[in-house]
């Protein structure tokens, strides 16, 4: 099954660093895609933001927050109940 | 037992004993006194003083707000109430820092190693250093990557008992009185003897159309995380210090063309400016100012105008890196404590902002060099300066 939760990082990216170790301190199983590596990647991530360019961009479900924010993140993750 | 509130009108303490007893659930009855009235008489009478509130449990004067809640925090009011099983969930912290970069975690080690019983309330842990690659001039480090340095940091303030609410951003403060209140995002309030304020800086905005419209869509404020996103795309940087400088390394190897517009010639290190101008992908705007960034739902372009000439120019790029400083986080002080037209917060040599047992340290401050060894000096006076006026309380 497809992991329902995605963050999209780069190596540099501090935020993303955090957002990740957020998502583990819930419990919340997510895949985490290296933008600056991978190509396809970077694509879809920019496709589901409508051209976004600043990472993390996180997918949650059906609903795609930009930056490590960390309200929008806790209501998106409702969905996974 | 009943709980009686001596107030008078529009009277701030008053307001925050009231907000209090509310929270914590306490029932009350309110006797609003006119001074000069019989009322006032009667209250002078029953609790010894004249000022305001004076709060009554049963017929024991038990004092003003900040003796309300010292006595909430140890339990004892509840005692009073009758109520001597209900445990105080307050707790009041010798000292409460705000901020969790190097100026708050420094002052941590100090605070703790003064055995003050310590908060660390922060958004993130690291603050501006996480906005950087590598830190070249701190001390004992001839080269450090900046996150490395951040979990020494942190891991250094681990290893000793202090408690740490990260991730969470502070919305109100209240710094004035004996006791300070602080207002977590959550809607949590936690109390401390002392503030020290290590709230730092923030990205300083262009505040030119377009700029919020497309942040995130080719708009960055952070180089080492974006910059991989621009193979081979033309793109601006904006500013001419050494942040700036910092970024066009950092798309030096990946970006096809890099305008860097700043609105002085470029300042910055020696050892930045000679690496980015000795790069033939780099064109350099001095002098000029941005105006407007361009595109509709990415960015598509940046326009600028000369302030020599006042000719305005427009570019095609698909990423604007801003980097022209920061500000200070310093809007939850806007009225009560002094800072002066950079909003940064005004404090004297031992860090202490002018309200009595509040402090502040590092890029909030008026202290020059922004820096996070000129942070975590200040970090370590603030801790000390709080626990010289902890002494000196009765
Ligand atoms: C790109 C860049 C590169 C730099 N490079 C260097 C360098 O090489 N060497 C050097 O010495 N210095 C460098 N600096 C400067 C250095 O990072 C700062 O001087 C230093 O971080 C200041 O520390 P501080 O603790 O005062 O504030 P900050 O680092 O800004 O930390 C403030 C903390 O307060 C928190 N905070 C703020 N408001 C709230 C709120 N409302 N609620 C909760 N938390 C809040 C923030 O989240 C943050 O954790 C650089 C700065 C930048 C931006």
């Amino acid at each position: 099954m497809e992991k329902k939760v995605k963050i999209y990082t780069t190596p540099g990216c501090h935020y993303c660093q955090q957002a990740k170790e957020y998502l583990t301190g819930r419990g919340v199983a997510f895949e985490a895609l290296d933008v600056s590596q991978d190509r396809e990647a970077l694509k879809e991530m920019r496709s589901i933001t409508g051209g976004g360019r600043s990472v993390p961009v996180i997918a949650i479900c059906d609903q795609v927050i930009l930056g490590f924010d960390q309200e929008a993140i806790e209501k998106a993750l409702n969905c996974l109940q | 037992m009943d709980v009686t509130l001596y107030s008078l009108e529009a009277c701030p303490f008053c307001e925050k004993a009231r907000i209090f007893l509310r929270e914590k659930g306490i029932q009350f009855a309110e006797l609003k006194v006119v001074p000069g009235s019989a009322s006032w008489e009667e209250m002078k009478v029953k609790t010894g003083s004249g000022t305001f509130p004076q709060i009554l449990v049963g017929e024991e004067s038990i004092g003003g707000y900040a003796d309300l809640v010292d006595l909430e925090a140890s339990g004892k009011l509840y005692e009073k109430l009758g109520i001597a099983d209900r445990k105080s969930d307050t707790v009041l912290y010798d000292d409460i820092i705000l901020g969790a970069g190097p100026a708050g975690l420094s002052a941590a080690i100090y605070a703790i190693r003064k055995l003050l019983r310590t908060l660390i309330i922060s958004k993130d842990v690291g603050g501006q250093v996480t906005w950087t690659s590598d830190v070249d001039n701190y001390l004992g480090f001839s080269q450090v990557n900046a996150a490395e340095l951040v979990s020494k940091f942190e891991s250094h303030v681990k290893k000793f008992d202090v408690e740490t609410i990260i991730g969470r951003s502070i919305t109100a403060v209240d710094p004035t009185g004996r006791v300070k209140r602080v207002v977590v995002d959550d809607g949590r309030v936690f109390y401390g003897k002392t503030l020290i304020v290590a709230t730092g800086g923030g990205h300083k905005l262009l505040d030119i159309p377009g700029e919020k419209e497309l942040q995130a869509k080719g708009v960055s404020y952070c180089s080492t995380c974006d910059a991989p996103l621009y193979e081979d795309a033309e793109v601006a940087v904006i500013g001419g210090g050494n942040s700036a400088l910092e970024a066009v390394i950092d798309l030096m190897n990946i970006a096809r063309r890099i305008y860097i517009v700043s609105i002085s010639p470029l300042l910055g290190d020696p050892v930045y400016r000679d690496k980015v101008l000795a790069s033939e992908k780099v064109i350099v705007f001095p002098q000029h100012q941005p105006t407007r960034i361009l595109g509709e739902s990415f960015v598509e372009g940046i326009e600028f105008r000369c302030l020599v000439t006042g000719k305005v120019k427009t570019l095609n790029v698909e990423g604007v890196f801003v980097e022209i400083g920061t500000m200070p986080n310093s809007s939850l002080f806007i009225d009560t404590l002094a800072s002066n037209r950079n909003g940064e917060i005004l404090v004297d040599l031992e860090c202490r902002t002018g309200v009595a047992g509040v402090f502040a340290c590092g890029d909030v401050t008026n202290v020059p060099f922004k820096q996070v060894v000129v942070a975590v000096g200040e970090g370590a006076k603030a801790a000390l300066s709080a626990y010289n006026y902890l002494i000196n309380q009765k």
